[in-house]
């Protein structure tokens, strides 16, 4: 990777430096989800639940990013551990004496769980990143297409599961009600923006740096000593924490959940949004949600009718997912790497650091 | 006994058609690395030409539904995969997922959320005895038009000069790019083989579900892929395999669970996909290396 000899030579030249640039591109991307957060929560209250939403999205994305971006793997299972999530937020905040009326056929143990929505989320969490745990030392053997289906079929096996195991939900096909009201936007925003900490933390660790050596070459990768498969498996785990909170926050914001709503709609939704922002950068995954979010919150204005001077503009019922589709194919075809390409946020008044060996140019 | 029969006889139907969903699949993976889930609705529009040509007779409907097929799939090739042809498959894959989602839409829009229905074929629903065993007779008729398409399929990849040359492409596309064979020739054959094969798993499902929703080959491409990929998507013969065994799988468990384990059925197929690629990560049929994706 010619980045790691940039990141010498600027380390040599000034280390300052070398320390603020990843963390600006940090603190931006914070900057940014902030400020389109308070931005859309001026233009009233259907866009800020419409808000809300995204930023769940958002958090979904980071944890694929996590995965995704850092190994190299395709994975179509993250929504397993965002399924699990909004189960265990259901379970741990609906009312006891609801849960014992609406899910009677829950284990019995089940009916004396309770924890507040905060600690909940955090079981989420948890939860979500035990599965991920459990199935990552076998699904991580995989490359490529294989990787792709087996995170596919766990995807399938866990909607199965949570679709008819009325032992652990609802009964087949219908959905748990009563969850509270009590997650506001900016509570979602703070969430958000600890995932993206979160994210930002993890890739400069060790762990990922091994885990990006592997997406690059291999087997070289694998001749220096990595480890692939436990490597790929800490990410693995980790993106399924993120992933699990988003479903408990996914669970707070919808406060109706259902197995079918985390299904290949949900994850081809929040993978368009990644690849969108290019899959190799968490500065793309947190654009490409933003950015798809904006795209289909003008959509949602323009469906309801918008009014530029005397004319109102509004598109027919149907065409906006239409609209959507064309834009994320357009956008494949034009930017297959994504609108950064890859790349992160840089510090925009830096210069180019000299390679080594070469005079500078005199202009 | 008279059960295992029948039971049989329906999941060798049931496997055949997903065994042509998959070959349909392979061997657009052959040549481009592309998994092709917008497959799924070049199944729905040949579907929705069916139930609304049929009434004209099947000599109408049928040859309307193949080529409404082959243009569609030709269209996904000419508007968006042959500009990506430096795309990984991973691109390509999440490409056809946005096409397949854009197409649903657009089947919604043009008719509706609900289904579209006609009795497809009324004479083939029902069933027949021989020898003491009952069948029903669109089983027995799908495992004879798989057979057919099946072996017209083979007579032309092995016996003409396109054919054979569709299989060194699929064998290895840089090579048979070099030896002189038309890269945009074979990739459009393959298309448009595809797109055949599409509208014959459309007509199999018309006749048993004489319904089509804007979603209607979401399920059964989702089957097919999986298929390939245990099959080894990488070798025609591969995807065929691992699609029939899919759906004979599919059938068996359905046949053969017990009620009360019967709503886990799916789950039960997928466990064993992933046990499948454990052990055999680049497929069923295919020995040694794995898959280049």
């Amino acid at each position: 990777m010619s980045e790691s000899i940039n990141e010498k030579t600027i380390v040599n030249s000034k280390s300052l430096r070398w320390k603020l640039g990843p963390l600006w591109s940090l603190v931006s991307l914070l900057l940014l989800v902030y400020l389109v957060t308070v931005g859309n929560s001026y233009l009233g209250d259907s866009v800020s639940v419409q808000m809300q939403y995204a930023l769940v999205n958002l958090v979904i994305v980071v944890a694929l990013y996590m995965f995704i971006g850092t190994s190299g793997v395709l994975s179509f299972g993250h929504v397993a551990f965002v399924a699990l999530g909004a189960w265990t937020v259901g379970l741990l905040t609906i009312d006891p004496t609801l849960k014992r009326n609406l899910l009677s056929d829950l284990f019995p143990f089940l009916f004396e769980l309770q924890a507040p929505w905060l600690p909940a989320i955090l079981i989420g969490g948890l939860v979500g990143g035990l599965l991920a745990l459990i199935v990552g030392p076998v699904l991580m053997r995989l490359n490529g297409l294989q990787a792709g289906i087996a995170t596919f079929a766990l995807l399938l096996v866990v909607g199965q599961v949570l679709t008819y195991w009325s032992s652990i939900g609802p009964r087949s096909g219908q959905s748990m009600v009563g969850i509270p009201e009590v997650l506001d936007l900016q509570t979602t925003m703070l969430f958000a923006l600890g995932a993206i900490i979160f994210a930002w933390l993890y890739q400069r660790t060790r762990p990922a740096r091994l885990l990006r050596a592997t997406r690059e070459d291999g087997i070289a990768a694998a001749a220096a000593g990595i480890n692939i498969v436990t490597q790929r498996t800490i990410a693995f785990a980790l993106s399924g924490v993120v992933a699990g909170v988003a479903g408990g926050l996914f669970a707070l914001t919808n406060r109706v959940v259902q197995a079918s709503l985390f299904g290949i709609e949900l994850t081809f939704i929040t993978l368009a949004m990644l690849v969108l922002g290019g899959m190799l950068s968490l500065s793309g995954a947190v654009i490409g949600a933003l950015v798809f979010s904006l795209i289909d919150l003008i959509l949602v204005r323009f469906q309801n009718g918008l009014e530029i001077g005397s004319y109102v503009v509004s598109l027919p019922q149907g065409a906006r997912p239409i609209i959507l589709g064309v834009i994320l194919v357009l956008m494949l075809i034009f930017r297959p790497s994504g609108l950064t390409g890859g790349r992160e946020i840089v510090w925009p008044f830096r210069r180019t650091a000299p390679l080594p060996g070469v005079p500078p140019t005199n202009e | 006994m008279n059960q295992l029969v029948q039971s049989l006889v329906d999941a060798i139907s049931a496997g055949a058609t997903l065994g042509l969903a998959a070959l349909s699949i392979g061997l657009v993976f052959g040549v481009i690395r592309l998994a092709n889930f917008a497959a799924g609705e070049i199944i729905t529009a040949s579907g929705y030409s069916i139930i609304f040509t049929w009434q004209l007779g099947w000599y109408v409907a049928i040859p309307i539904a193949i080529i409404i097929g082959v243009i569609l799939s030709l269209l996904m090739e000419l508007g968006v995969f042959s500009r990506m042809r430096t795309a990984t498959p991973a691109t390509l894959l999440v490409a056809s997922f946005g096409l397949s989602f854009l197409l649903q839409r657009v089947y919604e829009l043009l008719f509706t959320n609900n289904v579209q229905t006609a009795a497809v074929a009324p004479e083939l629903a029902r069933t027949i005895s021989v020898g003491g065993i009952r069948f029903q007779l669109l089983s027995l008729a799908t495992i004879v038009i798989a057979g057919v398409i099946l072996f017209a399929l083979i007579q032309f990849l092995n016996k003409s000069i396109w054919g054979l040359q569709l299989q060194a492409a699929a064998a290895d596309f840089r090579t048979a790019r070099l030896v002189g064979i038309p890269a945009s020739r074979v990739i459009g054959l393959s298309f448009a083989l595809s797109g055949i094969l599409a509208a014959a798993v459309a007509f199999v499902t018309t006749v048993q579900t004489g319904a089509v929703g804007p979603t209607f080959g979401v399920p059964i491409v989702i089957l097919a892929l999986i298929g390939a990929v245990i099959g080894g998507i990488d070798k025609i013969s591969g995807a065929l395999a691992g699609g029939f065994l899919v759906g004979f799988a599919t059938s068996m468990l359905a046949s053969w669970l017990p009620s009360d384990m019967s709503n886990f059925r799916d789950a039960y197929v997928f466990l064993l996909v992933i046990v499948v690629l454990i052990f055999r990560p680049s497929g069923l049929l295919v020995r040694g290396g794995t898959v280049r994706t």
